[in-house]
């Protein structure tokens, strides 16, 4: 059977399950996914199909694993990694139809919703009663909760609250192999070891949640935000640290850079952050009303004492939500200065920022490119990116030879390379770089006990070569 | 329980890896041990030699201003406690059983305390890990900074895998900076079901932002000089004016006196030598019935709950224990024996396939990092 053969059988193999409209199949409809939030990557995936049910993810997954094919689960395509792109013999399965809210336990501040539940979409559900889902992407308006899960995703407010990890109760998954499993266990503790952490942030590779059960963070009482203004990114950096240092623990510590404040106050997004400013510092504290006027005002002193020029508070909604808006948005703003867009991400000790900041900025100048940086300062998770236009030639090399560079500066700093995009594609050539092959052979072991046949988001996360390297050195050693 | 216990005592992670390699060379069992303060843990593990990693302790990294600490696994977590008081930082998460516990031992067996409460469980705290597995590979997994999602996350699997999977060397956690305030309260329940739940549901919904909210039993409110039949122990933290707020909300709900911070040392410490200790779980919402279900059943028992968590940990004498486990009373929820006579109590999952799947892919875990079992084989029961 030939290749087009092989395709025309298994899309009318899950037209079958999922019904004629679910399965694309033409180039023209394909188009839309063969990217994703980083669209420095483009590949074409041999179909896609979108399962409208729960049975009919089920179905699919076990057409899948008869049919021996490849498959990416793929949410709403705001990664930043690559990591939803399906190649070749690769079959999307789309699970942005799968949206609904399943259940909400208010009393324990639990939910069950379907893996293509939009982030905000839950928080607005559980805000009617006086819930939030805490971990909240940038993308939130759009992302979902099951590429949430595959991606252990973070955003401005785990600094206080923590990432995805710490907000998921229960799993359940359909494994590649097209068998169920519960991870978690969301009506008591879990035993034996923890394959709900190790699923969480496997980027897909070790099969798809089906139902995800969240844990809901009461609102708080109240919520003040700051906005900080300095005249060198050093000092913002300096306050930054002292704010940590000082106990208070920030529901949100972001910083954006002049580049980025100018893009920002040039889009529909703008937010009033100074213009000339060097860098701005935005700083959130939430909580119980009572005693949260303490900690704005030591923010305040410490901004002040560390050389802000001023320190704006808010704390009427409309002016929390704008400046928020511009931080959030940033990098849609960043439109306005490039066709193209590279938006990184690592992470290094926060101790290490102003020289790490300092160091990308030569490397930007260096290699005659743009760099703004818009970040999780609080964490020390960079986001430097650079703003390009791939129409002149050579300045692609020159953007992925800086990211290269600004790589390895914040893995000599002890750092890491991604804080909450994930390795994807992107950043499959780093990984050597951070991990030891016995190490990232032990990741694809682990990745075999869960897929056997590595159908499941193949070729990510963990560079194959490496593995197999390794394998060898193991063959020739028995 | 040790068969042949031969002792042995490494320093280093690769007198470590020696010690593996040779006790698979021998097909030999090995019994990790940090403090050995949890060995007599009751189960049945088959080993022919005990390895102590206490000797590979000390700080290798500790910049304050990361808020995160590099350490060896044989170090204490008092050690770790006084590092961090030295900077006004801690580790927050103080769990039952003895100061002189290591790091390995509680990231190892997923120990935590009331402080669970706010700041979760081992897994919540741990930023990476080395690790000598069964194979005798070193691996580091995870890393030393506070958000990292680089590769699949093999931090998350040693952590409560007791040993099974690898012998922790070095673990780095996540510190937090200490509160201004920490301060400690004890409220009295009443033992009327109605009138306990209604105070449950109200210290829930309180404006409180607690540390720790633990219900005892009147044996143990006793025993810790806090009460004389079931009491609440609050902990509260922040600056003084929030806690000051937070101790007239909780006055609200009942009479509320100061405790010694103190209490909680000794609240971690109160388990008698070879007590079983069991853990029964449910949704919060349904603690005052678990609760009245354990502390019918335990009679002379120890017994207290994470209000907020809905955990009921009981610590029963040796000889009794089957009181609490002769039939399964907590369904739906889960019961864990914490430590104990070797009770199959893992929790029940609504379909038994769906459960014999996910025993597979532990057992498949196993034989990935420790092939041959010979680490602490039978501590985790089927899985080990």
């Amino acid at each position: 059977m030939t290749t087009s053969e092989r395709d025309t059988e298994l899309a009318a193999k899950l037209r079958g399950i999922t019904g004629e409209s679910s399965v694309l199949t033409r180039r023209s409809q394909l188009l839309t996914y063969t990217s994703d939030g980083l669209p420095t990557y483009r590949k074409w995936p041999a179909l896609a199909v979108f399962p409208n049910t729960r049975n009919e993810l089920i179905e699919v997954v076990r057409a899948l694993a008869l049919a021996k094919r490849t498959f990416v689960a793929r949410g709403a395509g705001t990664g930043l990694s690559g990591g939803a792109l399906a190649e070749g013999d690769a079959v999307v399965v789309g699970l942005n139809r799968l949206n609904r809210i399943l259940s909400i336990d208010a009393e324990n501040r639990l939910a069950v919703v379907e893996p293509g539940t939009v982030n905000a979409h839950l928080t607005r559900a559980a805000n009617a009663h006086g819930l939030h889902y805490a971990p909240d992407p940038s993308s939130q308006t759009a992302c979902t909760i099951g590429g949430n899960v595959a991606e252990n995703a973070g955003g401005p407010h785990c600094l206080k609250y923590g990432v995805t990890l710490n907000h998921v109760a229960a799993l359940t998954v359909i494994l590649p192999e097209g068998e169920l499993v519960t991870l978690g266990n969301a009506d008591g503790e879990d035993a034996g070891y923890d394959l709900l952490g190790a699923f969480i942030g496997s980027e897909g590779c070790f099969g798809i949640a089906v139902d995800v059960t969240v844990r809901l963070t009461r609102n708080p009482e109240a919520i003040v935000t700051l906005l900080a203004d300095f005249t060198t990114v050093e000092a913002a950096a300096q306050a930054v640290s002292a704010i940590i240092a000082s106990g208070i623990v920030p529901a949100a510590l972001e910083m954006m850079d002049n580049a980025t404040i100018r893009a920002v106050e040039a889009s529909i997004y703008a937010a009033g952050y100074p213009v000339d400013a060097a860098a701005v510092l935005l700083a959130e504290v939430d909580g119980l009303k009572a005693g949260l006027d303490v900690d704005v005002r030591v923010i305040e002193h410490l901004c002040v004492e560390l050389g802000a020029r001023t320190v704006r508070i808010a704390r009427e909604e409309g002016e929390r939500m704008r400046l928020w808006q511009g931080r959030k948005k940033a990098f849609g703003a960043m439109g306005r200065i490039a066709p193209d867009l590279i938006v990184q991400d690592a992470v290094v000790p926060r101790t290490r920022l102003p020289e790490i900041l300092a160091k990308i900025g030569e490397i930007g100048r260096r290699h005659g490119i743009m760099i703004c940086n818009v970040f999780h300062a609080g964490d020390g998770n960079l986001h430097p990116n650079i703003a390009y236009d791939a129409r002149h030639a050579g300045v692609e090399e020159r953007a992925h030879e800086a990211m290269r560079e600004i790589m390895t500066v914040c893995i000599s700093a002890g750092g890491t390379i991604t804080g909450e995009h994930g390795v994807g594609l992107d950043k499959l050539d780093y990984m050597p770089l951070v991990f030891t092959p016995q190490t990232l052979d032990a990741m694809c072991q682990v990745r075999q006990v869960f897929d056997p046949e590595r159908r499941s988001n193949p070729e990510k996360v963990v560079p194959v070569h490496s593995c197999r390297e390794w394998y060898a050195v193991r063959g020739a050693r028995a | 329980m040790i068969l042949r216990s031969e002792q042995l005592a490494a320093c280093t992670v690769t007198e470590v890896r020696e010690e593996v390699r040779d006790a698979r060379r021998r097909d030999e069992a090995i019994r990790i041990a940090g403090s050995a303060t949890w060995m007599d843990a009751g189960r049945v593990v088959r080993a022919e030699r005990l390895l102590s990693v206490s000797g590979l302790n000390g700080v290798i990294h500790y910049i304050p201003g990361d808020f995160t600490i590099t350490v060896r696994a044989g170090t204490t977590l008092q050690h770790v406690a006084a590092m961090a008081a030295e900077e006004r930082q801690w580790l927050a998460l103080e769990p039952f059983g003895a100061r002189s516990g290591t790091v390995g031992a509680t990231i190892a067996t997923g120990s935590y305390g009331p402080l669970a409460h706010a700041f979760g469980t081992p897994r919540d705290h741990v930023l990476g890990l080395r690790v000598v597995t069964g194979n005798g590979d070193l691996l580091t997994v995870g890393g030393r900074v506070v958000k990292n999602v680089a590769g699949f996350d093999l931090t998350r699997l040693f952590t409560g895998s007791w040993g099974t999977l690898g012998i922790i060397t070095e673990a780095t956690f996540r510190l937090r900076a200490l509160p201004e305030v920490d301060e400690s309260y004890a409220l009295a329940v009443d033992n009327d079901p109605q009138v306990m739940d209604a105070q449950l549901r109200a210290i829930s919904s309180a404006s409180i932002a607690p540390y720790s909210v633990e219900m005892l039993n009147a044996a143990l409110a006793q025993r810790l000089g806090v009460g004389t039949d079931t009491t609440i122990l609050v902990r509260l933290g922040g600056n003084s004016e929030s806690v000051r707020a937070q101790v007239k909300a909780l006055s609200q709900l009942n009479t509320v006196g100061i405790t010694s911070p103190e209490i909680w040392s000794s609240f971690r410490e109160c388990e008698p030598e070879g007590a079983t200790v069991i853990r029964f779980a449910r949704r919060p919402s349904h603690l005052g019935g678990l609760w009245r279900s354990a502390v019918k059943r335990a009679a002379g028992a120890l017994v207290h709950a994470s209000v907020g968590r809905g955990v009921v940990r009981c610590i029963v004498n040796r000889d009794n224990d089957e009181q609490l486990t002769g039939e399964r009373w907590w369904d739906p929820g889960s019961a864990i024996v914490e430590r104990g006579a070797d009770i199959p109590l893992h929790s029940s999952g609504p379909l038994a396939a769906v459960t014999c799947v996910r025993a597979g892919i532990s057992r498949r875990i196993k034989d990935v990092f420790d092939p041959s079992n010979i680490l602490n084989p039978g501590i985790m029961g089927d899985v080990g």
